[in-house]
């Protein structure tokens, strides 16, 4: 299946590993991604604080190529990207009023039509058997947490995926792989991500929490579907370990990295070197470094 | 201090409504909001209290609060309101209105973040994150904030030392030159 394909900010910079996991899994599933043409950033959540129609307007301008294009499907892995692209969607439809701004804004007059996706949300369309049939090597004996952040299932008249306060997608495809998803109720709790730069106490207080509560659990790692949480809860690590005083060394892994990992790939394709937290213990476990 | 539901006091919610669509008049203070709000504890006015204030016209105090600028926007509020209030689509109206107020604000910096970042977008079309960190740390004059992420960062080839340009930042220049024109009337 083709879809239009908008990395965002972050997969080219601090969030590499996760497109080039993507990218590796896509290849093996038969996901078709076709870069969205002269893409621009999304406003993230810089934009819906100044001004409402501008938070509609830049998601509007990638969708209207994508649209342009000939494509009826666009896949956005972050999810700040995949929530304003979906919010844009859900207003321009109730909203004629804000419809009509926005058509004065562009010329060419987008038509609603091209529907935004989560990597998640396809790879569940696609089906646990096509994943599993694409399995060389199960990661038997690694346990972990899935922590799917804020928005993915926020609110669920924008994000209409998942359960909202429990949601199970990351965990069936990990027990599909043939790992365990040990249970926890830290899975959609904020991490403070867009705070990082101006109120990084926030941040080191609710990500030190998550990071705790996934030690607890037992988890040997932690499994994220979002470029903010995973910069957040890798890149922070060694700060919150020093401030509170503790010692967590919990890797944090893209989902698509395991599930490349589990189709065979080498763990540089997937970027495992990217990682700033070692995943050598916990990959080890199933025999992989 | 005592404050009584008036119509000049209900004027801040009708702006507020006119501005977001959203009915703040609806909230019945049962503080399921404040409850799941990952920043409530270090918020002066939670955001029960921030509605509460709102239809009490206390515009004055809600800036003076903060809490606008400390909302991290996770959804949680809108999505468990048993009043179906879009809590979030307040804040960030009540974000675009303090633009023409002139009431002190315990975080400026997070305004100036918010505005550092559209400019940076605006001229490059995709987010520059070093400009960005470096800019906001000299606002603050903590300029070598967080320098111990950055060569983690670096050394892995995930963090840019300098701006990519979009080729859509030519169009993306001319959408937001014609939003300022649609805004200013
Ligand atoms: S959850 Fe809704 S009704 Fe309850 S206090 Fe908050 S805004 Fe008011
Ligand atoms: S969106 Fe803002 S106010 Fe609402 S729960 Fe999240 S941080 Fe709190």
């Amino acid at each position: 299946m083709r879809y239009a394909y908008f990395p965002g900010c972050s997969l080219s910079s601090s969030g590499i590993e996760f497109n080039l996991s993507f990218q590796c899994v896509s290849r093996a599933l038969g996901i078709d991604l076709v870069e969205v043409r002269d893409w621009v950033c999304c406003g993230a959540s810089s934009a819906h604080a100044t001004s409402h129609l501008l938070s509609i307007a830049l998601p509007v301008l990638n969708l209207s190529h994508a649209e342009n294009d000939g494509f009826d499907r666009l896949i956005a892995p972050c999810l700040a990207c995949m929530s304003r692209f979906k919010a844009a969607n859900v207003e321009l439809e109730h909203d004629p009023e804000l419809r009509e701004k926005i058509h004065e804004v562009f010329d060419y007059k987008y038509q609603g039509k091209v529907k935004v996706y989560h990597p998640l949300e396809v790879f569940l369309e696609m089906g646990l058997e096509r994943i599993r049939e694409k399995i060389r090597k199960k990661l038997k004996g690694l346990k972990v947490v899935c922590y799917y952040g804020c928005v993915l299932t926020r609110p669920p008249k924008v994000a209409q995926f998942d359960n909202v306060e429990n949601p199970q997608s990351m965990d069936s495809i990990i027990r599909t792989l043939g790992a365990e998803a040990i249970d926890w109720s830290y899975k959609t709790e904020c991490c403070g991500v867009s705070m990082t730069l101006t109120r990084s106490d926030i941040v080191l207080k609710l990500s030190n929490d998550i990071l705790r509560e996934a030690k607890e659990a037992g988890a040997d790692a932690i499994v994220v579907c979002c470029p903010l949480c995973q910069a957040n809860l890798d890149g922070r690590q060694r700060q919150i370990e020093e401030i509170y005083k503790t010692r967590y060394e919990l890797p944090i892994l893209y989902i698509t990295q395991l599930m490349g990992l589990a189709f065979g790939a080498y763990p540089k394709e997937v970027g495992i070197q990217k990682l700033i937290t070692s995943p050598r213990e916990a990959l080890g476990l199933i025999g992989l470094m | 201090m005592s404050v009584v539901f008036s119509k000049e006091n209900l004027k801040l919610a009708r702006k507020i409504q006119s501005l977001t669509g959203e009915n703040v008049m609806l909230c019945y203070q049962c503080k399921k909001c404040t409850l799941g709000c990952p920043s409530a504890y270090t918020m002066k006015m939670k955001p029960h209290e921030l509605m509460r204030a709102i239809q009490l016209g206390l515009e004055e105090e809600i800036s003076w609060s903060g809490t606008l600028w400390i909302c991290l926007s996770c959804e949680t509020c809108n999505t468990r309101c048993p009043q179906d209030i879009n809590i979030l689509r307040v804040i960030d109206g009540f974000r675009e209105m303090s633009k023409d107020m002139n009431y002190y604000n315990p975080q400026p910096f997070i305004p100036a973040l918010h505005r550092i970042f559209m400019a940076l977008v605006e001229r490059f079309g995709k987010i520059y994150e070093l400009g960005l960190a470096l800019a906001i740390n000299l606002r603050m004059l903590t300029p070598f904030k967080d320098i111990d992420m950055a060569y983690p960062m670096l050394s892995r080839g995930k963090l840019k030392l300098l701006p990519h340009k979009s080729r859509g930042a030519k169009e993306l220049q001319q959408v937001m030159a014609r939003i300022r024109k649609i805004e200013k009337g």
